[in-house]
């Protein structure tokens, strides 16, 4: 009786492992399978022959991305965009953040504001008058166009807020107590604290400023400042090849290069794939702290 | 009261957040006014024909208004579901497993499709699932003949919640993690004692546990009703998948940049807001009075 | 200021001295004069169309490239190459690249976003629909006189050999609001191209009707022509994602691995406007010739003839590469791709062209393409709209001279010019001195620009005997680049020498309502058109589309194109 219940739960447990393991297989095999395709030789990966091992492996794509100086121009507006992206997402969101956790008696018209934020979230006048404002405010081309384009992301504000109005009440009685104004209980009590949402957020940035592309089309003159996923999109989108001219279509038989495309998407997942393990504590902490309110 | 005096802070704090905001995303909200003009880019925006509601009437008048609506809502509800009740179920399945360091290994894994972007996935969702790909050539084996995936407009909304599942349940999980952290565990003591077995143990007092937290979940993503994802099915669309695939935000974008309807797509993108906006109302409303919780 | 009283003092002494001057004497005097801009003084004499700026302008404009393209020596740009250099050398016209975006949706966009925030730059090349938007706005320069007095010849004959037809597509009450590009006809006219190889190795001919074209295409696709032992080949290549099944009457040439011949075997001519019995314009997309050819398709596609993948493929031209595909539709230039690749990879691939399948009557019916698709404009109050005529002639006359090993794609708003019998006449050309019945220099006019130099390297790559075109006779790799273009015009335009029926469309622009509702009417018909042809909607539903399509805004949009042609 005992022994049968034991082999159960070893049953149970065992089947429990191979599901999970099958499934954290099928979240890596996209990636698996690019990197498989960008090792392959290139009509074997036109021809739709390679699966999870490349055909004819060779390090042809990377040999030519490493020699292509547009390639790494991007990747480093990337970097910067990232670089300069997180720090003032982080600055402005948890300045803004602070005063937006007080309750309304302390501070009145903290709802109004709050109200504003999801406004802007829903509301929006359109891709056009967002572009002529942008321009007009002489961000056009420049690296803050790309960090600031994107206007405030709420979303994080909500975060950091519903992280500080998780943290113990007793914290600002006693910080009053030693005369502390609202900087010093923002920088010396409230931050700290709040490491894990904070990098969370500094997470969600970079992920957000490192995958988005549409702006780096939009809000840029060309590919000499095309971010790395710009640069990508207009490698792997769709071409029209309509009303184009023999010249133009001659080229286009570069495009068709799915090896070396695959190569350029693995190499640009790379930084993502090395920073998020590590910030994985924070974020799992951050995330149910200003999400969940217990 | 003493707080008072910090009021003026409070606006310095805010001052650098809300000078962003205004520029980037309520100053171009003059831009609304073209839903009510024929908008002429040489006239601008303040002199082109005022045209009432005429967008609006057009707009309701259009077939693909029905459609566009009715594919959204299909595609975002379906999103919503499966994205409570996969991750609910992973969640579960993860609590149960014993060895940690596995349980670490796979939770980093399972988060990695969620930091990838759609541009990049879609290309290799088109990839995997083309007619000489992977997996017509894993249903071959099994005897079934090749699927033109992309062009069964009946299945494209299924591969859409599909994708969209499999590359946010991982993420999905986190919250539902933290929350099974909360349960207290003389409740699964108590439970063993009885002689329940696992799968008991989890229906009557892993599940009720997180009660809450899936209530507040599903009322959260309201909101959402009327997002089915653009990054997702503009990069995997085309023509035959229309009917069921197109949504208002491609549709607002194809119209509105490429074939130059100002006015209409505005409107319609005007019409999404205004309902997201109560959707938000209400379910800013739903979670105070029945979880006692304030969304922001 | 200065600038512009610089060019009206040029205008003026041209008009006296009727020559290049280098004097700057007369410039305070006459800027004194300087009124709206030196074009308009009513002077009509013609001025120099190369005449050289004696002081350095700027022209500002939005450019289309290849994200893909290395050929740019180092330290060029797409700003900076040998053609803006050469430019500026020779007009003094410093060109600057306001933006650049890949060529087809992107480069769109960004020419939509700029006209709708009405922030352009000093010229842009455009399509129609844009063309339209942009004078509705009032955004453009009226290029009527700069146009009558600085043209070259060359140019003005280009024009007029369409007939009045490219005039007509720039032309706005009376006013000519851009230069059009002036295509070869040749690029509207889609031809079959078939693996001749593979039809001698099954013994089969090239299929003259419907008939022959299915019992070839099953052959293809069952008999395993490629001899790989499997079952991998495609009878006929479809269009791929984002491309069209057949080219319309706004988008009307070089409509890729479209399916435009198999339509015109049925009469049938979808997207373009046609005239009924009584005289009235109709549409073709919802005559019933287009629902037979659909049927046909559509059954074509049961029968696994056509690509299972059509209209959903990322690439089209990749089974062409890969040597997997018999038969594709497609213009007279496929020598510059996909077939380079293709016999690169397979050099016994021999590609043919053919005007094929004929009508029930034998004839080969071809709708014909718009001469110009493409529109060079100005933005209005730019100082010197006339340098961009200059720029045009310049390209004109020294295309033939420009070291090609750097795409003419980075010539600043560069659009293609040219006779509209261009390919034919050269292809007969070439033939004549291959055989010996005329010699080079017979051939005289400039216009034809290429031809000196097509006739003096066709030898380089096709070899003897001339009169067959099978491709063991050609030797591309002595010279990819003049293989390409030989072989276009041998192989590709030679069969357009013969007589065959062409249908024009009554319109090839829009109308007031297609402005508003034609996005959707498309949407419908490429919705529908495709479902029937996949089998994922019975063809009755062809019925429901015509009456939808009628009442969702065609009827009147018909009315309006009644109207316009009258």
């Amino acid at each position: 009786m005992i022994r049968d219940a034991s082999l159960r739960t070893r049953l149970f447990d065992w089947t429990l492992v191979i599901v999970l393991l099958l499934i954290a297989f099928l979240c890596l095999l996209p990636i698996w399978y690019t990197l498989a395709v960008s090792l392959s030789e290139k009509s074997a990966a036109s021809a739709g022959q390679v699966w999870l091992w490349p055909v004819g492996f060779n390090f042809n794509s990377y040999e030519q991305i490493m020699n292509d100086g547009r390639f790494f121009h991007s990747f480093w507006i990337s970097i910067q965009r990232v670089a300069i992206g997180a720090a003032i997402t982080i600055l402005v969101t948890t300045l803004m953040a602070y005063p937006l956790s007080r309750n309304a008696r302390d501070f009145r018209l903290r709802n109004v504001f709050m109200w504003i934020l999801v406004f802007t979230l829903l509301f929006n006048g359109g891709l056009i008058p967002w572009y002529m404002t942008v321009k007009a405010l002489g961000l056009y081309n420049t690296i803050w166009g790309l960090v600031l384009g994107g206007g405030v992301p709420v979303f994080n504000v909500i975060l950091i807020v519903n992280y500080f109005r998780n943290l113990p009440k007793e914290l600002d009685e006693a910080a009053l107590v030693d005369g502390a104004g609202p900087w010093k209980m923002l920088f010396s009590i409230y931050v700290p604290l709040a490491v894990p949402v904070l990098a969370t957020v500094t997470l969600f940035t970079i992920v957000y400023h490192w995958n988005e592309f549409f702006h780096g089309l939009v809000l840029t003159s060309g590919q000499d400042n095309y971010p790395l996923q710009t640069f990508i999109q207009q490698l792997v989108v769709v071409v029209d090849a309509s009303n184009m001219t023999e010249d133009q279509y001659k080229r286009l038989n570069e495009l068709s290069n799915q090896t070396l495309n695959a190569a350029k998407i693995f190499i640009a997942m790379i930084p993502v794939l090395l920073v998020y393990p590590f910030l994985q504590r924070f974020f799992i902490h951050g995330i149910t702290l200003g999400s969940v309110k217990e | 009261m003493r707080n008072r005096s910090f009021t003026k802070h409070y606006y310095f704090m805010l001052l650098p957040g809300f000078v962003w905001l205004v520029l980037i995303s309520i100053v171009p909200m003059f831009g609304i006014v073209i839903a009510f003009e024929d908008y002429n880019p040489g006239q601008g925006f303040f002199r082109s024909e005022w045209i009432g509601l005429e967008n609006f009437e057009y707009m309701f008048d259009l077939n693909d208004t029905v459609q566009i609506f009715r594919n959204t809502v299909f595609i975002a509800v379906m999103k919503i579901v499966a994205n409570l009740i996969v991750p609910l179920a992973f969640a579960i399945m993860l609590n149960e497993l014993r060895f940690t360091s596995m349980k670490r290994w796979i939770q980093t894994l399972v988060y990695l499709p969620h930091f990838l972007s759609w541009v990049i996935l879609s290309g290799i969702l088109l990839d995997i699932f083309s007619y000489t790909g992977p997996v017509n050539n894993l249903l071959s084996v099994f005897g079934v003949d090749p699927i033109l995936f992309f062009a069964r407009a009946d299945l494209f909304p299924y591969i859409v919640v599909g994708s969209d599942v499999w590359k946010e349940f991982g993420f999905n999980t986190i919250i539902y993690l933290a929350a099974l952290t909360g349960i207290n565990p003389s409740l699964y003591e108590a439970a063993s004692i009885d002689g329940a077995s696992r799968l008991r143990r989890i229906w009557h007092v892993t599940l009720p546990g997180l009660r809450t937290t899936i209530v507040l979940l599903a009322v959260l993503s309201l909101g959402n009703v009327l997002n089915a994802g653009f990054d997702q099915i503009f990069n995997l669309y085309n023509p035959m998948l229309y009917s069921t695939g197109d949504i208002i935000d491609t549709w607002v974008y194809r119209e509105g940049l490429l074939n130059m309807q100002y006015g209409l797509a505005t409107a319609v993108g005007l019409l999404k807001s205004v309902v997201s906006f109560i959707l938000i109302v209400v379910s800013y409303v739903l979670a105070s009075k029945f979880a006692n919780y304030r969304i922001f | 200021m200065i600038k512009k009283s610089v060019s009206l003092s040029m205008a003026l002494m041209l008009v006296v001295l009727s020559a290049c001057s280098q004097s700057k004497g007369d410039t305070n005097a006459s800027a004194s004069q300087s009124t709206e801009s030196g074009s308009q003084t009513g002077v009509k004499e013609a001025k120099d169309p190369f005449g050289k700026y004696p002081e350095t302008i700027t022209l500002t404009y939005g450019k289309s490239v290849d994200p893909t393209d290395n050929s740019l020596p180092g330290g060029d740009t797409p700003e900076h190459n040998q053609y803006s250099r050469y430019i500026l050398d020779n007009l003094n016209i410093d060109t600057k690249v306001t933006w650049q975006a890949a060529s087809g949706t992107n480069y769109d966009q960004k020419v939509n976003l700029a006209i709708s925030s009405s922030d352009l730059p000093d010229a842009l090349v455009v399509k129609d629909t844009q063309l339209r938007e942009m004078v509705k706005a009032g955004q453009l320069a009226d290029l009527t006189e700069v146009f009558e007095q600085y043209a070259s010849p060359a140019m003005k004959n280009f024009m007029e050999k369409t007939g009045g037809k490219s005039a007509e597509s720039v032309t706005f009450d009376g006013k000519m609001y851009a230069i059009p590009s002036i295509q070869v006809q040749s690029d509207g006219v889609h031809e079959m191209w078939i693996r001749k190889d593979w039809l001698d190795k099954l013994g089969l001919e090239p299929p003259k009707t419907m008939e022959d074209l299915e019992k070839v295409a099953k052959a293809f696709v069952e008999q395993d022509p490629d001899g790989n032992g499997k079952n991998d080949t495609i009878g006929i290549s479809g269009q791929q994602n984002g491309s069209k099944l057949y080219a319309n009457f706004l988008e009307s040439t070089n409509n890729t691995f479209g399916l435009d011949p198999i339509f015109g075997a049925y009469k049938s001519y979808p997207g373009y406007w046609l005239k009924d019995e009584s005289g009235n314009p109709v549409y073709g997309s919802i005559l019933p010739e287009t629902k037979e050819a659909l049927g046909k398709l559509r059954d074509f596609y049961a029968q696994g003839l056509i690509d299972k993948e059509i209209g959903i493929r990322k690439s089209a031209y990749e089974p062409v590469v890969s040597g997997k595909a018999g038969i594709f539709f497609a213009p007279w230039w496929m020598g510059y791709g996909p077939l380079p690749d293709a016999i690169k990879n397979d050099p016994k691939a021999n590609w043919q062209a053919y005007l094929l399948p004929l009508d029930a009557n034998g004839q080969f019916n071809a709708h014909m393409g718009a001469p110009s698709t493409l529109f060079v404009v100005v933005r209005k109050g730019y100082e010197h709209p006339e340098a961009v005529v200059k720029m045009l002639n310049l390209l004109v006359r020294d295309e033939s001279k420009f070291d090609i090993s750097v795409p003419v794609g980075y010539y600043p708003l560069r659009v293609p010019m040219s006779y509209t019998d261009e390919s034919e006449y050269s292809s007969k050309a070439i033939k004549d001195v291959l055989s010996g019945a005329k010699k080079p220099e017979d051939f005289t006019d400039p216009g034809y620009k290429l031809l000196a130099a097509d006739i003096q390297n066709v030898t380089k790559v096709k070899k003897e005997p001339y009169d067959n075109m099978d491709i063991s006779n050609w030797d591309p790799q002595a010279d990819m680049g003049t293989w390409s273009r030989i072989y276009s015009l041998l192989v590709g335009s030679s069969p357009l020498e013969q007589d065959y029926n062409k249908v024009y469309s009554l319109l090839y622009s829009q109308t007031k309502t297609m402005e508003s509702r034609w996005s959707n009417l498309k949407k419908l018909e490429d919705e529908t058109f495709l479902k029937i042809i996949m089998g994922a909607a019975p063809l009755d539903d062809f019925d429901k589309f015509v009456s939808d399509w009628k009442k969702q805004g065609g009827d009147k949009i018909t009315e309006e194109v009644k109207e316009a042609i009258q």
